[in-house]
Formats: C-alpha cells, sequence, structure tokens
C-alpha cells in the first residue's frame, strides 16, 4: 500500500506521495490511512462541481481533484473577483474542504498558481512574474518530459521564459511550448463545460431557505414567469425545463420536466413541475432547505405565436398536449405511446408501440394510409410467442388439440396455414419458416397459433407456439 | 285547486331530482307530466339527455341499455378467465370504433385512449396495431398507456377524464384489486360524466363486484360464423366475423338477458349472430380440419352465473 494523496498535517509531519503505508505509520503511529476510492473521489468532485453551479453555469472537471470555473461576466455578481474568491474559500471551508483558489485570465496560470504558487487573483501584466518562480511541473506536463527538464538544470518555469524556443521546441517537443503559452495566455484554452448552459434561466436567492414543496412551486411560477419574458422576446418556446435547488448544506437536485409542445405560458411550466416534484417527491430531500432556486430552458422550440379567435374555441390539441404533460412528468417522457405500423411480415415487427412526440399529429386529419394491411391479424398479440404442445397432422396439417398455459383445448375449425418466411436480412438465412393457424376451440376462443419450422425441411420435431388472441 | 297542482309540482321536481340522482329514467308520471309540458320549456333538455347514448345497432341489446352505451359515464366490460380476453378485448375495441366513428361524424378527431396495467397486458396480450386496424379503429388516433400499479392507472383515468379530448378512454385492470372499490369506482363514475367521456371499465379475470358503473357485461367467447361466399352461400369450415355472448349482469332491465353478437369490421357495426346465420355443427359433408362436432351455440344455459359470495350489502337506510 502506497499514500496517494495527504492533507497539510500529513504534509508538515514529512510524509510524501509514493510513500509506503507501513513506513509512514513507522515515521508517525497515529496516522490514520483511509482507502482510496477513486469513484467516491470522482462522486464527490461532481457533486462540488454541481454546487459550483451557484457562481457560474460553466463548470469543468479538473483531473481527479480540481475544477475550473468560467467566471467570464460572472464576477461582478457577486462582488468582484476578490471577494468570488472569498466567497467561495470560505463556504467550502465551512463545508469542511479545504481548497484553494486563484482566479487569472488563463485556466493554465490558475492551475499552476493554485497549486505551486500563492495568490488569489491575478491581472494579465502580471502572469509572468506569478509564474516564473514556480517549478517546472506547475505546466501540466507529462511527467518524462519535467524529469528530463529538471535533469538538464531547468528547474523554474522562468527558466524556460528566458530561453530561446526554437531549440525547446526540437529538444522537449511542441507540447512544452503549447503549456508555456496556455499558461501565459497566449494560446487559448477552451474548457469543456459538464453541463450545456441553458439558454434561458431565472434563478432566485433566499434569504431564508425553503422546505415546503407548495413554496417551491410558488417560487418556480414565478421564475417560469421570468423566463416567459425571455422565450417571448426570442419567439421561442421551451420543450426542456430543468429548476436546480441548492440545499443550504450544498447538495444540488436538479428536477427536469420534458414539455409536449413549446410552451412559453407561466402557469404550464409551473404545472410540469408540480406533477414532477410529486414524482420524485421521496429524493427531494428539503432537510433544512433550499437556498437557491434557478429554472433553465435546457432546450427550446420556435413557437410562432398565436392568435386566439373571437369564438373562443380552443386549438384542441392543446388539452391533449396538457394531459401528454402531466403524465410525462408523473411517468417519464416515453409512457405515453401511439400505435405505429412497421414493414415487417413478421407480426412481431409489424406492430408496435413508439412514444409519443407529436402531439399536434393525433389531432390533425391526415391522409388515410391505405396501406395493405393483413387481413386476419388478431386483436392482442403476445410480446415473446408461449410454447404449447399441440397435436398436429404432419406434415403440414392444422392442429387437432393443444396444451397452453396447462389447459388442454381441442381444436373445432382451424383455417391455415399462412407461411410467412423468416426475414433473412435480419435473422440470417437459417432462421426456421413459420406456418400460422387461425384457430378456434372447443367454446368459441379463437386463437393464432404457429409451427416454427417446416417440417422435414427444417426440423424434424416443430415446435408450436402461442401468438395471439383473436376477438 | 291552485294548493293542490302546486303539491303535485312540487312532488314531481322531487321525484326527478331523485331520478336524476339515481341516474334513471324519469319515471312514468313525471315523464307523462314532462311530455304534457305546454311551453316546451324541457324539451332541449331531454333531447340532450337522448342525445347521451350511442345505439348499438341491436335491439335486444340497445333495450337493456335503455337505448346505447352511455357517453358520459363507466361502463364496466369484465371476462371471467384470462383466456376469454380475446372476446373481451374484441368487444371493448369494437365500442371503442364506435364511439370514434360517432365523433368523427360529428367533426372531431378524437383518439381513444387505453390505459392498461401492466401486468393484465402481459397476460392477455398486448394490443396489436395491425389487428386493431383491420378491426376498424382508426390507429393514428389509439394512445396507449402501460402502468404498473392499479393506483397509476386509476391517477391516469382520472387525468384523462377532465380533458374533452378522447372518444373513450379504456381502463384496463386485471382481477379485483382493492384499490377500485366501490368510492373510487363512484369517483371515476362521477368524472367520467362531468367530463362527458364514456370510460370502459375491462376488467379482465374478475369477479362481479358492485361498482358504479350504469352497466356491467360480462363477455364469453362465442362462436364466429362462417365465411360469406360470393354465390351468398357460406365458406363451410371457416371462421368469420369475430362473435360475443354477452351477459349483461347489472342493468335497469328487469331480467337479465343473453346476448349473441357479431362484429362486422367492414361495415364498422354489430349484428345480431341470429341474423346472419347461426352456427350449427355441420352435420354432414365434414369438413378436414373439423374433429369433432360440438354444440351449437343456441339452447346454452343463459344469465349470469350464481355468485359465490357477497360483495356489497344493500343501503340500510
Amino acid at each position: 500500500m502506497r499514500l496517494v494523496a495527504l492533507d497539510t498535517l500529513a504534509e508538515r509531519v514529512g510524509l510524501k506521495r509514493g510513500q509506503g503505508a507501513a513506513e509512514a505509520r513507522a515515521m508517525c503511529p497515529s496516522l490514520d490511512v483511509i482507502i482510496d476510492d477513486p469513484a467516491a473521489d470522482r462522486a464527490f468532485l461532481e457533486g462540488l462541481a454541481d454546487w459550483c453551479d451557484r457562481y457560474t453555469p460553466l463548470v469543468a472537471l479538473d483531473g481527479k481533484d480540481g475544477l475550473f470555473l468560467d467566471i467570464t461576466g460572472c464576477a461582478h455578481l457577486h462582488g468582484g473577483e476578490k471577494a468570488l474568491v472569498d466567497d467561495v474559500l470560505s463556504r467550502l471551508f465551512l463545508l469542511g474542504i479545504e481548497a484553494r483558489a486563484v482566479i487569472s485570465s488563463s485556466a493554465g496560470l490558475s492551475w499552476a498558481v493554485a497549486r505551486y504558487g500563492d495568490a488569489a487573483v491575478i491581472r494579465p501584466e502580471d502572469a509572468e512574474r506569478f509564474l516564473a518562480p514556480l517549478p517546472v511541473a506547475a505546466l501540466r506536463l507529462p511527467a518524462e518530459t519535467t524529469a528530463l527538464l529538471e535533469r538538464v538544470g531547468l528547474k523554474q518555469v522562468g527558466d524556460l521564459l528566458q530561453a530561446p524556443r526554437a531549440p525547446l521546441a526540437r529538444r522537449f517537443g511542441p507540447s512544452l511550448l503549447l503549456r508555456l503559452d496556455q499558461a501565459r495566455g497566449h494560446e487559448d484554452e477552451p474548457l469543456s463545460p459538464r453541463l450545456p448552459v441553458p439558454s434561458f434561466s431565472a434563478e432566485r436567492r433566499l434569504a431564508e431557505p425553503l422546505q415546503e414543496e407548495e413554496h417551491i412551486l410558488e417560487l418556480a411560477r414565478h421564475l417560469s414567469n421570468d423566463v416567459r419574458l425571455s422565450l417571448e422576446r426570442h419567439g421561442e418556446g421551451g420543450r426542456l425545463f430543468e429548476l436546480l435547488l441548492i440545499r443550504v448544506d450544498g447538495r444540488v437536485f436538479r428536477v427536469q420536466a420534458h414539455a409536449a409542445v413549446p410552451l412559453n405560458d407561466a402557469d404550464r411550466i409551473a404545472a410540469l413541475f408540480r406533477e414532477r416534484l410529486q414524482a420524485v417527491h421521496d429524493d427531494l430531500d428539503a432537510g433544512y432547505g433550499f437556498e437557491i432556486l434557478r429554472l433553465s430552458v435546457l432546450r427550446s422550440e420556435r413557437l410562432d405565436p398565436a392568435q386566439e379567435d373571437f369564438s373562443g374555441i380552443p386549438d384542441e390539441s392543446q388539452p391533449l398536449a396538457a394531459f401528454a404533460d402531466k403524465l410525462c412528468a408523473r411517468f417519464g417522457s416515453d409512457c405515453l405511446t401511439f400505435a405505429i405500423l412497421a414493414e415487417s411480415h413478421l407480426p412481431e415487427r409489424s406492430g408496435g408501440f413508439a412514444p409519443l412526440t407529436d402531439v399536434a399529429a393525433v389531432m390533425e386529419p391526415r391522409p388515410v394510409d391505405e396501406k395493405a394491411c393483413p387481413e386476419n391479424r388478431p386483436l392482442r398479440i403476445f410480446t415473446h410467442p408461449e410454447l404449447v404442445e399441440a397435436t398436429a397432422e404432419v406434415p403440414e396439417g392444422a392442429p387437432r388439440s393443444f396444451n397452453w398455459r396447462k389447459t388442454q383445448y381441442r381444436v373445432a375449425r382451424a383455417e391455415g396455414p399462412e407461411r410467412i418466411a423468416a426475414e433473412w436480412w435480419i435473422d440470417g438465412e437459417d432462421h426456421p419458416t413459420r406456418d400460422y393457424f387461425r384457430v378456434e376451440d372447443q367454446e368459441g376462443r379463437r386463437f393464432w397459433l404457429f409451427r416454427e419450422g417446416l417440417y422435414g425441411r427444417e426440423t424434424s420435431s416443430p415446435r408450436w407456439f402461442m401468438h395471439g388472441v383473436f376477438a | 285547486m291552485a294548493e293542490k297542482a302546486v303539491q303535485r309540482e312540487t312532488v314531481l321536481s322531487l321525484r326527478e331530482t331523485i331520478a336524476q340522482i339515481e341516474n334513471r329514467r324519469l319515471p312514468g308520471i313525471v315523464r307523462a307530466a314532462k311530455a304534457a309540458d305546454p311551453a316546451g320549456f324541457r324539451r332541449k333538455r331531454g333531447e340532450a339527455s337522448r342525445n347521451k347514448v350511442l345505439p348499438l345497432g341491436v335491439p335486444e341489446l340497445d333495450d337493456v341499455l335503455d337505448g346505447g352505451l352511455p357517453l358520459e359515464g363507466m361502463t364496466e366490460i369484465r371476462n371471467a378467465e384470462t383466456r376469454d380476453a380475446g372476446a373481451a378485448a374484441g368487444f371493448v375495441t369494437a365500442l371503442a370504433v364506435l364511439c370514434q366513428r360517432m365523433k368523427k361524424e360529428k367533426g372531431h378527431l378524437a383518439p381513444i385512449l387505453w390505459i392498461s396495467q401492466t401486468f393484465a397486458s402481459r397476460e392477455a396480450g398486448l394490443p396489436y396495431a395491425p389487428g386493431l386496424k383491420s378491426y376498424g379503429l382508426d390507429i393514428e388516433r389509439f394512445l396507449f398507456v402501460s402502468v404498473r400499479t392499479v393506483k397509476d392507472a386509476l391517477w391516469i383515468a382520472e387525468a384523462a377524464l377532465s380533458v374533452p379530448v378522447f372518444a373513450a378512454v379504456i381502463l384496463e385492470i386485471r382481477g379485483n384489486p382493492d384499490c377500485l372499490a366501490l368510492s373510487e369506482s363512484r369517483r371515476l363514475h362521477v368524472r367520467a360524466r362531468t367530463g362527458g367521456v364514456p370510460l370502459l371499465v375491462f376488467r379482465q379475470a374478475g369477479e362481479a363486484e358492485a361498482s358504479s358503473a350504469f352497466f356491467r357485461l360480462q363477455i364469453k367467447p362465442a362462436f364466429a360464423g362462417e365465411r360469406p361466399l360470393p354465390d351468398g352461400s357460406m365458406l363451410c369450415g371457416s371462421i368469420g366475423h369475430p362473435a360475443f355472448h354477452v351477459l349483461v349482469e347489472k342493468s335497469r332491465a328487469y331480467a337479465s338477458a343473453d346476448i349473441f353478437l357479431e362484429w362486422n369490421a367492414h361495415d364498422r357495426r354489430f349484428y345480431p349472430l341470429e341474423q346472419h346465420q347461426s352456427v350449427a355443427p355441420p352435420a354432414d359433408g365434414q369438413p378436414a380440419n373439423s374433429v369433432d362436432p360440438f354444440s351449437a351455440s343456441v339452447g346454452r344455459s343463459s344469465g349470469a352465473d350464481s355468485m359465490g359470495r357477497l360483495l356489497a350489502f344493500a343501503r340500510a337506510s
């Protein structure tokens, strides 16, 4: 066992990373060793990244132990850069997290100074002054490059800043100069934020935390009113909304709600969350209350403002859309389905259900699709055909009797066979052919049975299956 | 004299109120008095109430159902065993087709909503789109929801009944769950009446249970007729249009009825089975596939099965 991370106290005792745990215990008997759990570290870092959403929507993860926050245009909301850093650090301290933070004009410089230097805010013109005394490890280089640099005596970044560029590139490769330029801010370094930035959002910070669901909903309605204004200005309606709730102790909850049609109506947006909050009720632990609520529009579509006519008859797809929203908010977006027909001969492929996406299409008249739909198809079908024991004439006769779900049925009448060959382009060439029979038993129940495989050619003991029931 | 007339008017209005509460047709004396209404103030309302049923086209069944399927309120359709679910589903779908067609004639394209308990649709099979289409349903306007619990299904049904878009709402449940008892069914029934949407409760493999539905029909399988040939004769040994044996278990009619129907998907209407051709076992010229002679559908035991357990007491007061 080796040490992978140390806290300040352990560093002060003189322990090093990579040291054996037994050796470290010998140096410091009261050492508290915790087994490394990268997954938990990662989850914790992501939780922190969520929490940082309160400062800026652009939060990127950096390796195992860092976060980048792009605060362009956000600092003034928190009283300036210095105040922002102090706020972050003091809040994290209260949460029991030891952190270091630096604001500078480039991600590389912030990374270097936060880990190896000591500063809070670095102005662009001071970049090189702060960078020069740092060790070359601060440049985020591969370990072998760093070792090589140190062997030739280039120990500080300042040494590299003085040196001519062309020989450096020849000797150490282009990545060194790239990292150097990134740290100086000469080269742009894009951050990839964890989450997409919402196009519209509204936020409320509360002095007194909220606990009651009613209050959350009321506030969500206010927020949707704010969002509505900006949606209206752009002529758009939201399809996917997210309510972000930050709890007093830093835990972050995200509640998403889909809308069946583009929405820009405050009451209907709030109604989405009413259903959604009831559905996630148990997962949403209010604890000591939520202090920040933010409503964002993650996906929006063009919404042409429709003028209501004087007759006052509302658009017929509106109530259906509201119903679909209510359902999807509670049971998930694929709960409400509509029937589809597919071009396939195999019964289980030719019909099915798909989640309803276009509500308006259900209400609109469409040219009748007179595709030849085979007659004599059952009303209900088993997703997985059920094996039955049947007695039938060989080779191709209809079943005389069969045993389905532990009950014996005697066939009174039968129609068939309807031969359906396998779709070789999907199932492969050796998939057996099916012979379907429509049978009526002695009490008048009508079933759809099939024999798998042609007797003699494909199989010698064909199996029979129950595939559906007729009316 | 005048006092007597006032009293009479009071009694009549009270009877009318009672009839409305009980959801009954007006008793004879009130109806006579209303028919005599010279100014015709109430005529419009009477007509409106007549419009709220959908005649099924089979006089025998329509008589028992007071004119047809009630378009505002709950009707229960049940079958005794899972293996009969095909017949019951066929009857329910046929009612849905009729509701949809009626709406279409009025100029509304209205979807059908089928809410199913996942367990129910797994046991008896999922509705199958090509089958529904050949059955006469407009499947572009067929919405299907499958949920795990009965409670969720009830919630969806209630939400669906309060939006005036559906031609019919079908609620398919399995057995006799506790959470769909008398009070819940009352609630759904009232919701369906105010929403003006027919609610068809399809109870799969369930026992007869007291509920607030207008009518409860039990569907049993019945022998289908044979396919007609172009020259008018019947194709021996073939299986023709879907047929049902409808047992009216709860209705306002005096006796429980036993009706045989068949559904003609092409005409999109019911026919009494006898009218076409009642199936008799082919006495001579046995077709190759027919193995055993079977009893004719006529002359079977009629009437509802005797019930084994007491489901609800009569109201004491």
